[in-house]
């Protein structure tokens, strides 16, 4: 990695994120002739779902097969990007992309210039707090499915996977392919409700992996409650079990329905949030998706508000690993095209075609799986919604009753909520919840502003090497 | 196979594992206490988005452990509140 | 948002709920009137939730400015026993250093002058400073110990002052209404305000509208020229206490004086309550433009590495910024507005609204009452523009 600004090179494009949609959108840009560098925070490609062991083979997007454009394709690996930036030169406006290595070089930082930038950044799991939650041997389900998928290790020895939506299915199956013990899937919604959508289900073809997913729960006998929610988590310095109790259409617990439920570890998850920090750092238009989180806004060329700006996959609202990959396509094809190379895909129209099925698809889904508010009448005046800063719910509410906040950022100043080392990311649903104004587009996007997108040391934010705007 | 210290014992952990996982493999839940109430904490997210999994990584504090591949040679200690209770270097 | 109040007519109203506000309304309510505090936004949603929180008086000279710190200072100890630890109140003292010997001596003889106008200065030696802070640079040749220079959180004590005014039933809090017009009889006497959704009346109206103070003077009919002037600061990760005082660089008096439009930048660095270290400051007047500057950020961290250098390994965990309310001669606009009568201007503090808040606030219910004033507002009057178009800096 080199520091130096004079060789920093110039590329075509930067991708960030190495996932089904990063990948297809380098495929299709640097088919086109573009140059294309891709950056990913972790060591090997391949992003959420094709996550894998660092020693697995290489992976290729579905349709991404000629060796010879990924020969041209660079791969910076291990490497988080921070900030992005509009450089401008004149009349051509050019990104500065500012980066660090993983945590075992988080000093080595570089700046690298694009043309154009495609943000590819997937999602993480959406969490909400319940009493016990911060005690070992609570994680969320991606979190599980990562040690499974990425270092063969069972997140524990008997787990219950609770939150809602059908990636809980994909966990418990994760868990039991690799040979672990489920003790029950607790789903706070009714899915029934998705019979209604089984065409658009037979549609995309995700009605048999779902199937396929029931199928393999009936087998190894694990109940899949649904209308349940955990309401508690039992240990002392680990998880000893969770209390379950059966909930009505708002998520409130129905009185005399708890149970106890033995086990080691409880996996959460309520959905993704959208990996949106760099679309936000350069004012790219956010809005409010399907399942109530951000999301970039996109066009049907998949260009952000800002020009030159490009997003694709689970940044633009989660949707599952094909319609990532072909909004990839999309993204690499269009950004290709502005930049005077002519598409590289053979049926660009039957693709938006697939694309917006399949976007609608995720948005009945996401219906389908709604987020309710019945969960917050779980908290205890002491339980911890921050996790960074350790703010319990009572000093929350404190700030909402008493000192007349009623958004997530005044809570934020007046808390600390949402102000250590995660920067929110964990808490800010939670914390924008418990607030009396909240679900706006304004104060999730306002929560969701972190001008650094992952810590870097002082000295190597001094570094003089890496000057941009006002000097160069 | 690579051979490391986790606080001080010397193990050898699969190839190509995250120190997270070297940890939990052997048997650890918990690597950290946390700042304010001492509480213990180890693997929330698993993809180095909240912070909870941070582990001293020879001498280095605050190593995100989830998305960290172990080295060999490795030295691996538990932390307690910043992790940098012996001082700022 | 209301609290569950149907009263519309008060003694008085304050227009916006930062720290200035605050201030202004516990005073009007100790004073024994009956005061609404309205915002647009939140409680402390304006600059007041996007600096920083010092008291101080190191970085003044003699002159009507550093009377009013001094008198401020001694009143945020009356806020504290009001409210409590709350607000996070740590009287722990700022040290200003110098990068150079030229530099030192000017230091030096600028606190020389302060002496003589009542702020307590020691200068102090390379060992002395590392006494005062054991991580400092050992290159440094000196520098300044003002022991009266304060840190508060300006979210909490706003939050807690209000708080308890609404608590005493002589408060209202009116959050999320903003105020339109500042209504005014046949005579030009001032009525109320309308808001978007209300009429509010009260013989007086204070605008502690900080930045946008100018914007609500319009809403009377009447110019302010205050401007906005942005500032960044830097987080850091949590650490043990390693930074103890207030620790700055001796040109940070010159920048705030400065009244260049460009980007002016100066180590200030200190720690709080929560652990972080905050960096800053970074003055320039560019507008409303909110968008973070990367060679601002990396300005800043090489001067606070430069003062600290054992910071060079500590992680840089977010960023943020604001607009602070600056005037053309560096005063807050205080006191009545002679142009229109009942309505009192308490704003334009720019980089040290919080330090000033406290008298502030005391001077505007001694003078909205008919008291004799502690200390002549003459100097912040709000007319003061309308005949000299521009003062020397206050700090020349
Ligand atoms: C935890 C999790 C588990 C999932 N499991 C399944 C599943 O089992 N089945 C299923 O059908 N779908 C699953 N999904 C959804 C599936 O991952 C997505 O549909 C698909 O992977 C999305 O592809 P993507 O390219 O948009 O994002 P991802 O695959 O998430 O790729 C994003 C990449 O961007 C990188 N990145 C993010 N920010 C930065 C940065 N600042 N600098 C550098 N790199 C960065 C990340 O390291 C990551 O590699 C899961 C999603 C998540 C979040
Ligand atoms: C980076 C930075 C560092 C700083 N550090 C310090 C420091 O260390 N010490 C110090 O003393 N000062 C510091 N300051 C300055 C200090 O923050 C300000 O001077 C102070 O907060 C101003 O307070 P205020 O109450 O006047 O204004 P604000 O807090 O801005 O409050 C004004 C309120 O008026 C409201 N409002 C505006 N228009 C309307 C309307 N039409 N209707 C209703 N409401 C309206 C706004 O919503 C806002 O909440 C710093 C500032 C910055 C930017
Ligand atoms: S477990 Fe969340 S960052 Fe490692």
């Amino acid at each position: 990695m080199s520091g130096d600004p004079l060789d920093a090179t110039e590329r075509d494009v930067v991708v960030v994120g190495a996932g089904a949609a990063g990948m297809s959108a380098a495929y299709a840009a640097a088919r086109a002739g573009c140059t294309v560098t891709i950056i990913d925070a972790n060591p090997v490609a391949g992003g959420q779902y094709h996550r894998r062991r660092i020693d697995a083979a290489t992976y290729r997007p579905r349709g991404c097969d000629d060796e010879a454009v990924w020969r041209r394709i660079h791969i910076e690996s291990a490497t988080t990007v921070y900030a992005v930036e509009i450089i401008d030169h004149g009349t051509q406006r050019i990104f500065g992309v500012r980066t660090r290595g993983d945590d075992r070089h988080r000093r080595d930082v570089d700046l690298v210039r694009a043309r154009r930038l495609i943000i590819a950044t997937g999602a993480y799991d959406r969490p909400l707090p319940v009493p016990g939650w911060d005690l070992p041997g609570v994680m969320t389900g991606g979190g599980a499915q990562a040690l499974i998928k990425g270092s063969g290790v069972l997140p524990g020895n008997r787990v219950v996977v609770a939150g809602t939506g059908p990636f809980l299915l994909a966990v418990a199956q994760a868990i039991l392919e690799a040979g672990g013990s489920v003790a029950a899937v607790v789903e706070a919604n009714d899915p029934v409700a998705l019979r209604r959508h089984r065409s658009a289900l037979t549609n995309v073809g995700k009605a048999g992996e779902l199937a396929r997913f029931i199928t393999s729960l009936t087998r190894h006998r694990v109940p899949y409650l649904r209308r349940h929610r955990v309401t508690r988590v039992h240990g002392d310095t680990t998880v000893t079990g969770v209390t379950l109790a059966r909930v009505d259409a708002s998520w409130h617990a129905t009185p005399g329905t708890d149970r106890f439920i033995e086990a080691d570890t409880l996996t959460l998850g309520y959905g993704f949030t959208a990996q949106t920090d760099l679309p936000a750092q350069l004012g790219c238009t956010l809005q409010v998706s399907a399942d109530e989180g951000l999301a970039v806004t996109v066009d049907d060329d998949q260009a952000t508000s800002v020009t030159g700006v490009y997003a694709a996959g689970e940044s633009t609202g989660v949707g599952g690993v094909d319609l990532a990959g072909i909004e990839g396509l999309l993204a690499g094809a269009a950004v290709a095209r502005s930049l005077d190379h002519p598409s590289p895909l053979r049926d660009e129209p039957a693709l938006r075609r697939s694309r917006d099925r399949m976007r609608a698809f995720a948005d009945a889904l996401a219906t389908a799986f709604p987020l309710r508010s019945g969960w917050r009448d779980d908290l205890e005046d002491d339980t911890v919604v921050c996790r960074c800063e350790e703010v319990p719910a009572g000093r929350i509410r404190n700030a909402i009753t008493e000192l007349g906040a009623h958004d997530a950022r005044t809570v934020k100043l007046l808390t600390r909520a949402g102000m250590g080392w995660c920067q929110g990311r964990v808490c800010s649903l939670a914390v924008d919840r418990l607030c009396p104004r909240s679900a706006t587009l304004d104060g999730q996007a306002r929560a969701a502003t972190r001008p650094v997108a992952i810590p870097v040391p002082l000295g190597a934010v001094a570094d003089i090497n890496l000057q941009s705007r006002r000097e160069s | 196979m690579p051979e490391i210290i986790i606080d001080g014992r010397a193990v050898t952990v699969a190839d190509g594992v995250t120190v997270a996982a070297a940890l939990m493999s052997e048997g650890i839940r918990s690597w950290r206490t946390t700042r304010i109430a001492g509480n213990p904490r180890g693997v929330f997210c698993g993809m180095g988005v909240c912070f909870d999994c941070l582990v001293t990584l020879n001498g280095e504090p605050n190593v995100r452990a989830c998305i960290t591949p172990v080295e060999p040679g490795d030295v691996i200690d538990s932390q307690q509140g910043t992790g940098h209770d012996g001082g700022v270097s | 948002m209301n609290d569950a109040n149907p009263r519309r007519a008060f003694d008085a109203i304050v227009i916006g709920a930062g720290v200035v506000g605050a201030c202004c309304a516990h005073y009007l309510i100790e004073a024994g009137l009956q005061v609404a505090i309205i915002d647009r936004g939140s409680v402390a949603s304006g600059t007041t939730g996007a600096g920083e929180g010092n008291i101080l008086v190191s970085d003044k000279g003699p002159g009507p400015e550093l009377d009013l710190a001094l008198l401020s200072r001694r009143l945020w100890f009356e806020l504290i026993d009001v409210i409590g630890d709350r607000a996070e109140l740590e009287p722990k003292g700022g040290v200003v250093i110098a990068h150079d010997g030229a530099t030192l001596t000017r230091l030096r003889e600028f606190a020389e002058v302060q002496r003589a106008a009542g702020v307590e200065t020691h200068d102090v030696d390379p060992m002395q400073l590392r006494e005062l802070e054991p991580h400092i640079n050992p290159q440094i040749p000196g520098g300044v110990h003002y022991p009266q220079d304060m840190q508060t959180q300006p979210m909490l004590a706003a939050a807690h002052l209000i708080a308890r005014g609404v608590q005493s039933g002589r408060l209202s809090r009116m959050t999320d209404t903003e105020v339109t017009e500042i209504t005014r009889d046949e005579s030009g006497r001032v009525t109320g305000v309308r808001t978007l959704s209300d009429v509010i009346s009260a013989p007086i109206v204070v605008n502690a509208a900080g930045t946008w103070g100018g914007q609500v003077a319009a809403l009377a009919g009447v110019d302010l020229p205050i401007l906005p002037r942005r500032g960044f600061l830097l987080v850091t990760e949590p650490l043990p206490i390693t930074v103890h005082h207030k620790v700055y660089a001796a040109d940070y008096v010159a920048n705030v004086a400065s009244d260049s439009e460009g980007l002016e930048t100066s180590a200030v660095i200190e720690g709080t309550r929560g652990g972080t270290i905050l960096i800053g400051s970074s003055r320039e007047r560019v507008g409303f433009d909110a968008t973070l500057d990367w060679s601002i950020v990396q300005r800043l961290a090489a001067q606070a590495v430069e003062v600290f250098p054992m910071l060079a390994g500590v992680q840089l965990l977010r960023t943020y910024g604001g607009f602070r309310p600056y005037c053309p001669d560096h005063l807050p606009v205080v006191g009545a507005d002679a142009r229109v009568p009942g309505l009192m201007h308490a704003c334009g503090h720019e980089g040290a609204g919080v330090g000033l808040a406290a008298a502030t606030g005391y001077l505007i219910a001694q003078a909205v009452t008919g008291r004799p004033l502690d200390l002549s507002l003459e100097p912040f009057a709000p007319v003061r523009f309308d005949s000299t178009p521009e003062r020397v800096g206050a700090h020349a």
